[in-house]
């Protein structure tokens, strides 16, 4: 390659590019498995998803240009300056989402054409309102906008920094080069999601985001950290390469994603949250991120089995969808079904995607018994409460059918 | 000029038999509240309730005596800088080096025989309290100088700092500054003044002594309108060098000689600048130019400042000794590698070869006198006091290479060294021989040498003065920080020529220091208890890492199982266990 690939340039657009692609393509390939019967629906999530990105994509370069230009003309460094701050937040806004998004695949798997509705329904909801409401609606949306930015802000203040110390021709190439292989790896993420059958594609893509959430947690309590150490030390950025000596768990020589030779090693970081200096704060959230994961998906499957031994009020009356629901689903699930109520719109504004906030449903609780006779959820019949007890895996009770 | 050298020898010799005065000083070293720039008062290190300290003035033969008193609340010691102190090792100073240090409330008497002459320093040499003010001009007149003048004046300049350096020390050596930011100071001073005025009259021949005592401060010396000529540096006289100017790192010392102007027309102004690059930042309020003024008249206006950042290039390696010596192939060289990093204390320290220096259990000198045969062996003086063993009347050759980004000045007690090569980057031994030799039968000397960042220099010397001498950067925090190693010289020697007074003793018994033995204060090689430095950071795995990495890899997978688990549970699964859980009911 001569002098016109430089490889450090082409390792962090690489990176940055497979990050943003896992997780656009696997939003992508979940629509396509979930709404394959309803392209109106699935052609109109996916707009958001690219609108997301696009958006992410214009305002990182907005904001990044913004950086490079006050750092040409003004020598001011402003990036580097808070550094610690931009990525922390946006990592921990990003792991929120993926985490809840994850988790909502895994339902999804047990509840498919319940989720085709629920889509339906957020999009065609009016009267959502709210910070909350507002982004469970636009989920698809804010994700990819969140991750794109996130990782497009760091790459085009890198390129613009970058360009004062590598070779500006070997730039390009290894820009193109690493979008290339980052889309690539994306594409083929989405080709391969959609063969596959849905059990494995579902458990696949959530271990995988899970996987990126945690190393993004990680990440994000390092660059807390890197920030407040640096105005303990008063140094300008975390390239000092110091590190807070009283809470490190191991420091090593080789292997910092950080430098311009890492190679595998930015891939790794940007995957599983690598980094080449450890502490308890950074080791200690990524466990913990796992444990609540666990500790949650433990719970939810605690409460399906709660529900299918016929605990909680609303349950008696309640069609048994899937034996895969939380009962606090179910009581959502009731609303979602019946317009006919004035006050169904009011709780079906607290429907969410993931079906998963059990807090708000529950206050509804007392009012949902009389909603929940009728249901044409293309389920299948009309079921009753009765039937619904305890046969949970009944294929016609349940209604469930699984496209396996 | 060999006339005038051999009538020099021997006027010197004369003067020695006819001559020899014995000079005593008194000091009290006495804690005094100053305000040497006018900007803020706070407490100095003075002698005798004063602040500046006296200044020494002895002449080629004479003996100095200087009975010190110790009236502060921290021991102290003192180092004639410069001085061979040849036989007299036990009188150089550095503490923990070749004195236990004087207790508070005692008494020290520091005899030194004068054997040299040039311009010289005395300064504290335990802890950084030279730095509060403990430091002054030691001027040592030869009876017949080599270069005529009238008159002489000495330019003690060094940089000040507003607070004491315990405090400073403290924050330079904390783990909250691991890129090693040494503190800034907060004036450049002429004579301890920043408002220094020296009389001129015209036609008259001047000769100025400039010392540079400062902690860190590397200064630029030129003055308006006059021309100057290099005559001595570092006490050695060397053959006139005119300059439009020179720099002065700290330590080191330089006499011009300077024509006055024939007219009383004008003042002038004399310019000491500090080198930013010595300085980690430069706050807007620090003043880099200080200046003093050459007054002709006391009505006489001044004429323009000649100020510039532009300074003629200076190679002291130029400069050629008027007593000529030449150098000889070493039987020993020393490379050295100065650097700096974060060691395993998490505080960054400097090294010597991946080595920082730390004081012994016992002073070096006393472990080379009392341990018999075996004060040949470096392992007897400790690794941390990173011994250099040498045997009397050595040829010894010393490569530094400095690794750092910073430029360091180099001092070695007990010797002028020879200035015999130069050159960039790192020398590794093992690529061959050192190929920056300057081939030059009468190379320049002294005892304090500028090595520049990633460059390096070699230096040479006779190992004709059996004692221990220490070799350090004489910036002064970075001597706190480890920038040393110790040079033992014929110690097999040692114990005929060098007699320890038993005062010296007491102070050690006094302050609970031990005073026999090895590096550890032990009998023979056992180290147990010996001061030990922090090392390089292992850079790899250690064991609470491995357990931090094992448990996060856990966790995924635990975690990852659980995702698997949980999307595995299906409804067949589940009904099963329902109808489980209602059987077992049903039972009771």
């Amino acid at each position: 390659m001569g002098g016109y690939l430089s490889i450090p340039t082409f390792f962090i657009i690489f990176r940055e590019t497979v990050e943003a692609a896992i997780i656009v393509s696997v939003l992508l390939s979940f629509l396509r498995q979930v709404l394959n019967d309803d392209p109106v629906m699935r052609k109109r999530l996916s707009r958001q998803i690219w609108a997301g990105t696009a958006l992410g994509l214009l305002i990182s370069l907005a904001i990044g240009g913004g950086f490079i230009l006050v750092w040409n003309w003004y020598g001011k460094n402003l990036w580097a300056a808070s550094e610690g701050i931009w990525v922390g937040c946006f990592s921990f806004i990003a792991v929120l989402m993926i985490t809840l998004i994850g988790i909502a695949m895994l339902r999804t798997n047990q509840m498919q054409e319940k989720w085709k509705l629920k889509l339906a329904k957020a999009m065609d909801n009016e009267n959502a309102n709210g910070l909350g409401n507002q982004s469970r609606k636009y989920a698809l949306f804010l994700l990819p906008l969140v991750t794109v930015l996130r990782e497009g802000l760091e790459a085009v203040v890198f390129i613009g920094g970058v360009t004062f110390t590598e070779d500006p021709k070997a730039i390009p190439l290894a820009v193109v080069a690493g979008v290339a292989l980052g889309l690539l790896i994306g594409f083929l993420i989405y080709r391969g999601g959609n063969k596959m059958r849905l059990h494995p594609f579902f458990v696949g893509s959530t271990c995988l985001l899970m996987m990126l959430a945690a190393g993004l947690v990680s990440k994000g309590v390092a660059a807390f950290e890197a920030d407040h150490w640096n105005r303990l030390t008063g140094a300008q950025s975390d390239d000092a390469g110091t590190f807070d000596p009283r809470y490190n768990l191991w420091a090593l020589k080789c292997c910092d994603p950080k430098q311009p030779d890492a190679g595998w090693w930015s891939v790794a970081n940007a995957l599983v949250g690598w980094s080449n200096i450890a502490s308890y704060w950074t080791v200690g959230s990524y466990i913990m991120y796992w444990g609540l994961v666990s500790a949650w998906l433990i719970r939810l499957n605690n409460k399906r089995i709660q529900k299918a031994l016929g605990g909680g009020v609303a349950t008696a009356s309640r069609p048994l969808l899937s034996t895969g629901s939380s009962a606090t689903e179910l009581e959502e699930e009731g609303e979602a079904y019946t317009p006919v109520t004035g006050s169904s719109s009011a709780h079906a504004s607290e429907q969410t995607l993931t079906g998963y906030d059990g807090v708000e449903s529950s206050a509804h609780g007392g009012q949902q018994p009389h909603h929940l006779t009728r249901r044409h959820d293309g389920y299948g019949a009309v079921v009753n409460a009765g039937a619904s007890t305890g046969t949970g895996s009944g294929a016609g009770a349940s209604g469930v059918e699984r496209p396996e | 000029m060999l006339a005038s050298i051999k009538s020099l020898a021997l006027l010197a010799l004369a003067a020695t038999a006819a001559q020899a005065a014995v000079v005593t000083y008194d000091w009290n070293i006495t804690y005094v509240n100053a305000n040497p720039d006018g900007l803020h008062e706070r407490r100095v290190i003075g002698v005798n309730g004063q602040f500046p300290i006296p200044t020494i003035n002895v002449t080629l033969g004479d003996t100095l005596v200087i009975n010190v008193i110790n009236q502060i609340d921290q021991p102290t010691s003192l180092h004639s800088h410069g001085l061979f102190q040849t036989g007299n090792a036990q009188f150089d100073g550095p503490s923990m080096v070749t004195q236990c240090p004087i207790p508070p409330g005692a008494n020290f008497t520091y005899t030194i025989p004068i054997e040299q002459h040039g311009t010289y320093w005395i300064h504290g040499h335990n802890r950084g309290q030279y730095v509060d003010g403990l430091r002054g001009p030691l001027i040592i007149h030869n009876t017949n100088e080599t270069y005529k003048y009238d008159e002489e004046y000495t330019f003690a300049l060094a940089d000040w700092y507003h607070t004491e350096h315990e405090i400073m020390l403290e924050q330079y050596l904390s783990i909250f500054n691991p890129s090693g930011a040494e503190p800034v100071p907060e004036s450049g001073l002429i004579n301890q003044r920043t408002d220094t005025k020296f009389n001129f009259v015209p036609g008259k021949t001047y000769r100025l002594r400039i010392i540079n005592m400062s902690a860190l401060a590397m200064f630029h010396f030129y003055i308006d309108g006059h021309d100057m000529e290099i005559i001595e540096v570092d006490g050695i006289d060397v053959e006139r060098k005119p300059v439009t100017s020179f720099y002065v790192t700290a330590a080191q010392r330089y006499s011009v000689l300077v024509k006055a102007r024939a007219d009383a027309s004008q003042n002038f102004l004399v310019h000491a600048d500090m080198d930013p690059a010595m300085f980690d930042v430069v706050p807007p309020e620090l003043q880099l130019k200080v200046q003093g003024t050459i007054v002709y008249s006391e009505s006489a206006p001044l004429a323009p400042n000649g100020v510039t950042d532009e300074y003629e290039p200076f190679n002291d390696a130029l400069l050629v000794p008027v007593v000529p010596e030449a150098t000889q192939k070493p039987d020993q060289i020393f490379p050295l590698t100065a650097a700096f990093s974060v060691l395993n204390d998490y505080s960054n320290k400097a090294t010597f070869n991946d080595i920082t220096y730390v004081m012994p259990k016992v002073p070096t000198l006393y472990t080379a006198l009392t341990t018999g045969n075996l004060s040949s062996n470096p392992e007897v003086y400790g690794k941390y006091a990173h011994p250099m063993v040498v045997k009397h009347n050595e040829w010894v050759e010393i490569i530094i290479n400095n690794d750092d980004p910073g430029n360091h000045p180099f001092h070695l007690h007990g010797h002028v060294f020879q200035i015999v090569g130069r050159s960039t980057g790192k020398y590794d031994p093992a690529s061959g021989p050192y190929p920056g030799y300057i081939d030059s039968p009468n190379p320049s000397r002294r005892d304090t040498v500028l090595v520049p960042s990633e460059e390096n220099v070699a230096i040479r010397f006779k190992a004709n003065n059996p004692g221990v001498w220490l070799f350090h950067c004489h910036i002064e925090w970075h001597l706190q920080a480890g920038l040393a190693t110790t040079l033992i010289e014929a110690p097999e020697v040692m114990p005929s020529v060098l007699k320890i007074d038993p005062t010296h003793i007491e102070h050690c018994k006094a302050l609970g220091i031990p005073y026999r033995g090895n590096a550890a204060g032990n009998e023979g090689l056992n180290l147990d208890g010996a001061n030990i430095g922090p090392d390089p950071l292992p850079g790899t795995f250690t064991a609470k890492g491995i357990v931090a990495l094992v448990f996060t890899i856990i966790s995924a997978l635990l975690g990852l199982a659980t995702v698997i688990w949980y999307a595995r549970e299906d409804d067949a699964h589940i009904s099963a266990q329902v109808a489980q859980a209602k059987n077992t009911e049903e039972e009771h």
